[in-house]
């Protein structure tokens, strides 16, 4: 019907889909391998299969198993939604954003069949993903010669297929209705992450395990696909919200006038549009926000820091409240737990409050948080301004190339700093809420090194789009490095063998010191400080030999 | 005021096997309103990206005001204004603040002297960039070129979307700086816009500088189509004769002429036998100009 729209939709797709789908396979692999080296018949007689089904792991009992559960069920459903969610951001709000609706409209096709096209492509996308992964889930442990028979890889991925395209329409329903890719992107993920943490936490807590159901992870996961094979049930709710999303999408996108390029009105803007407080805001935007590259950069940037500080700040205080009304028995029970479980959630012992803490803020919520704070602003601080065809004004004035990296740099310090002061915060406070007796520099110190790795990771996004001047080459290859750093740091130390790979991911000079029980490491701290200026430094050259594009 | 402006010497740009730019010597004065005429893709953007640092020369090397535009690019960029093809600004500022912007990049800008280019451009610069209209989106980024009062202002195709009243104030304000002894460049693709601003004219063919020429050479060479209107009818033989007539064509009491030798000695040939009633004149676009002059200087292939 609308053969064109669809074939340059997944074209545009394709590639960033099976790039992701060949790293979860690749990170299986080596999953696979560790877990095979490792003796782990003890862990599952001494584990609750209550345990065992929230993580998605199938009690049969090694290694592939326990992979599927880790890298699969976790890494792979996050990393396919995530994609879905990009591509349902850019089906209707995306073309609006760039000013290339209108074009798309001049041809004799309705909304509707546009709309209807790229969510068939969405659609196909996500199948490819998923047709990779299943390959990869029967050829890994074949390589491997782990026995398959146990498992159901194909109701797995098609778990996660469904459930991916969950996320997607989601993300297409407020971008149809609202034209804004920031509104439909954030709600998605805002989504996708709360729901896959409360699936984790809520039946962990007496009373409220059926509090759960409310969240749409929990559909993906709660039935052990990998071990049970499809469950159509879970799967008809997944599937008819889908659906629901998708008609939402088809009546928004008719009925509302289309932006020819959507311009949201930040914060700032509103403000400065009241009258009572016209005056005040006028004298901090109108001067102070154009009065330097950083402080521009900071500017734009200051939706996206607020959102980050929210979701910091209230995932940290609940934790020590939660703590305490956690079932004492499944607390005792993860004092139990193998390293090769407690590697999922970051490589620590869930029974004490420090390795509580370190489980739920810390080890990826932090990480994930400071992630999306540093790759958007590192992405977009040079590529950004190229691909907006900004960048040759700004270098119509007298600065230089590196002044503009080290300026951008500088936003993307302070935007930290500020994130960093926010989980400290939270955290300290959820110490002191939870009666938890973890000392207040401890905190301070975790919540530094995090900063530092949220800043070395934005200054690898950074170096990709100085070098390159492409923003989604800057932002997937720094999102691909941090979770290769994760799993590096948090998989790794399982086996005597690699255990030594570890020191080469930034995470071990974040978290290998325990810093929330053992305080601040200044030789980790200084490595991590060099490791940003070094990225820093390196993007100078990088863009100061290139044509602009 | 005497001296030179812009200076390129064997300036050549390759992309991969794209020959963008080739061989480019040009001298620009002080002083001078250069217009550098070209078809789409002639490499008049490559040109510009390539003097402002932007890109980076395959080979051969430009100067602005004396001073090598790659080792020097930062000081020469306090000397310069520049409004770029295809402009872009940040769509949330309002056309204040994008100004603001770039005069706390620059410094010395004076905000009486903006308040008086937005008023002679009839600017509104309380509106988002985002709500703007190409044009004065455009209207913005000529004036941010001009603010600070630049030596040299090198401007790509800067007339794109101003109504007609607004391009009449820029090509006077174009010609009040020349004559300040600040050099303009600017780039076009339609003659008239060069004629009508421009001292001299570059000619830009396939990255090749085909020609300089002065605005009056230029508009003598130009072909133009003329139709004289006559109360009775004429005939061709005596059109034929005047020099500079390549075709024409009779109607009933009217004749229609390409055209490109003097205008003053068709009119004497036209007005000592007949009775001239009415006259129209059109230039032909620069294709036809091209075509006409530049044809067999194009490379083989």
């Amino acid at each position: 019907m609308f053969a064109n729209v669809f074939t340059k939709t997944s074209r545009d797709r394709l590639a960033g889909m099976a790039i992701g789908a060949v790293a979860i396979a690749l990170m299986l692999w080596m999953g696979t391998a560790v877990y095979k080296d490792i003796d782990l018949t003890l862990y599952f007689e001494t584990m609750p299969p209550a345990f065992l089904e929230l993580m998605g792991i199938p009690d049969t009992g090694d290694a592939a198993g326990l992979a599927f559960g880790a890298i699969y069920s976790f890494m792979g459903a996050l990393t396919v939604a995530g994609l879905a969610i990009s591509m349902g951001t850019a089906s209707i709000a995306g073309e609006e954003v760039n000013g290339t609706m209108g074009l798309l409209l001049g041809n004799p096709k309705s909304r509707t069949s546009v709309l209807l096209s790229k969510t068939l492509s969405l659609l196909a996308v996500v199948a490819v993903g998923g047709l990779i992964l299943w390959g990869a889930g029967y050829a890994v442990p074949a390589m491997l010669g782990v026995d398959m028979a146990p498992f159901h890889v194909g109701a797995l991925v098609f778990h996660m297929s469904v459930n991916a395209v969950f996320y997607g329409l989601l993300a297409t329903a407020v971008g149809a209705w609202t034209g804004s890719a920031k509104a439909a992107s954030g709600t998605a993920i805002a989504v996708m992450v709360i729901s896959y943490l409360a699936t984790g936490i809520l039946p962990l807590i007496e009373g409220l395990e059926d509090v759960a159901k409310l969240f749409p992870w929990y559909y993906f996961n709660h039935g052990a696909p990998v071990s049970n094979g499809i469950d159509w049930g879970d799967m008809a709710v997944l599937g008819s919200l889908a659906a629901l999303f998708l008609v939402i999408a088809v009546v928004g996108v008719n009925r509302r006038d289309l932006r020819s390029r959507s311009i949201g009105a930040s914060l700032i803007d509103r403000l400065r549009e009241h009258p009572l407080t016209k005056k005040a805001t006028e004298r901090i935007a109108g001067s102070a926000r154009v009065s330097r590259i950083a402080m521009k950069t900071a500017s734009e940037n200051q939706g996206l820091l607020v959102i980050c500080s929210i979701i910091m700040f209230y995932i940290a205080l609940m934790m020590g409240p939660i703590y305490n009304i956690m079932d004492e028995a499944i607390l005792s029970l993860a004092a139990q737990l193998p390293d090769a479980l407690v590697a999922m959630v970051g490589g620590v012992d869930m029974s004490t409050a420090e390795g509580y803490l370190q489980a739920e803020i810390f080890s990826i919520t932090g990480p994930a948080t400071f992630g999306v704070l540093t790759i958007l602003i590192g992405s977009r601080a040079v590529a950004g301004e190229e691909q907006r065809k900004t960048m040759d004004l700004l270098l119509a004035s007298p600065v230089t190339r590196s002044k503009i990296i080290a300026e951008k740099s500088l936003a993307m310090v302070l935007y930290s700093l500020i994130l960093g002061l926010v989980t400290f915060l939270g955290t300290w406070g959820t110490v002191v809420l939870g009666g938890l007796d973890i000392p207040v520099t401890n905190v301070a110190a975790t919540s530094t090194l995090l900063t530092l790795l949220g800043l070395v990771v934005g200054g690898v996004a950074l170096l990709v789009g100085s070098a390159t001047g492409r923003t989604r080459w800057a932002a997937y290859t720094a999102a691909g490095v941090t979770l290769f750093a994760y799993f590096l740091w948090s998989f790794m130390p399982l086996s005597e063998k690699y255990a030594g790979w570890a020191k080469l991911s930034p995470f071990h000079y974040y978290l290998g010191s325990d810093p929330l029980v053992n305080g601040m490491h200044w030789g980790h701290a200084a490595v991590l400080v060099g490791l940003f200026l070094g990225l820093v430094v390196l993007s100078m050259p990088a863009l100061q030999r290139r044509d602009l594009r | 005021m005497e001296g030179t402006a812009i200076l390129t010497e064997g300036l050549t740009k390759h992309y991969g096997d794209v020959e963008a730019l080739i061989d480019l010597d040009l001298e620009v004065k002080k002083g001078e309103v250069f217009g550098f005429l070209g078809p789409n893709g002639a490499g008049k953007t490559t040109m510009i990206r390539t003097i402002l640092d932007l890109i980076r020369p395959t080979s051969g090397r430009a100067s602005i005001l004396g001073m090598d535009t790659h080792e020097h690019a930062v000081d020469l960029r306090n000397s310069i204004g520049y409004v770029p093809g295809d402009l872009a600004l940040y769509p949330s500022l309002t056309g204040r603040d994008t100004l603001t912007y770039f005069a706390n990049l620059r410094g010395g800008v004076d905000w009486a002297y903006v308040d008086e280019l937005a008023e002679r451009f009839n600017s509104d610069l309380d509106v988002k960039v985002g709500d703007y209209s190409s044009g004065n989106r455009q209207k913005v980024g000529v004036i941010q070129a001009f603010m600070n009062k630049p030596d040299v202002l090198i401007m790509d195709e800067p007339s794109i979307g101003l109504d007609p009243l607004v391009q009449r104030e820029f090509q006077k304000l174009i010609r009040e700086v020349a004559s300040e002894g600040r050099c303009v460049f600017l780039s076009s693709h339609t003659l008239s816009e060069v004629q009508r601003a421009a001292d001299r004219v570059g000619i830009i063919r396939h990255g090749r500088l085909v020609d300089v020429e002065s605005v009056d050479e230029l508009r003598s060479k130009a072909i133009r189509r003329v139709e004289l209107f006559f109360d009775s009818e004429v005939d061709s033989s005596v059109f034929e004769a005047v020099p500079g007539v390549r075709e024409a064509r009779m109607n009933q009491y009217s004749i229609v002429l390409s055209f490109d030798g003097h205008m003053d000695e068709l009119l004497k040939a036209a007005t000592s036998r007949y009775n001239l009633v009415d006259i129209s004149s059109q230039e032909a676009d620069l294709e036809e100009i091209f075509l006409t002059y530049y044809e067999d200087e194009e490379m083989p292939v």
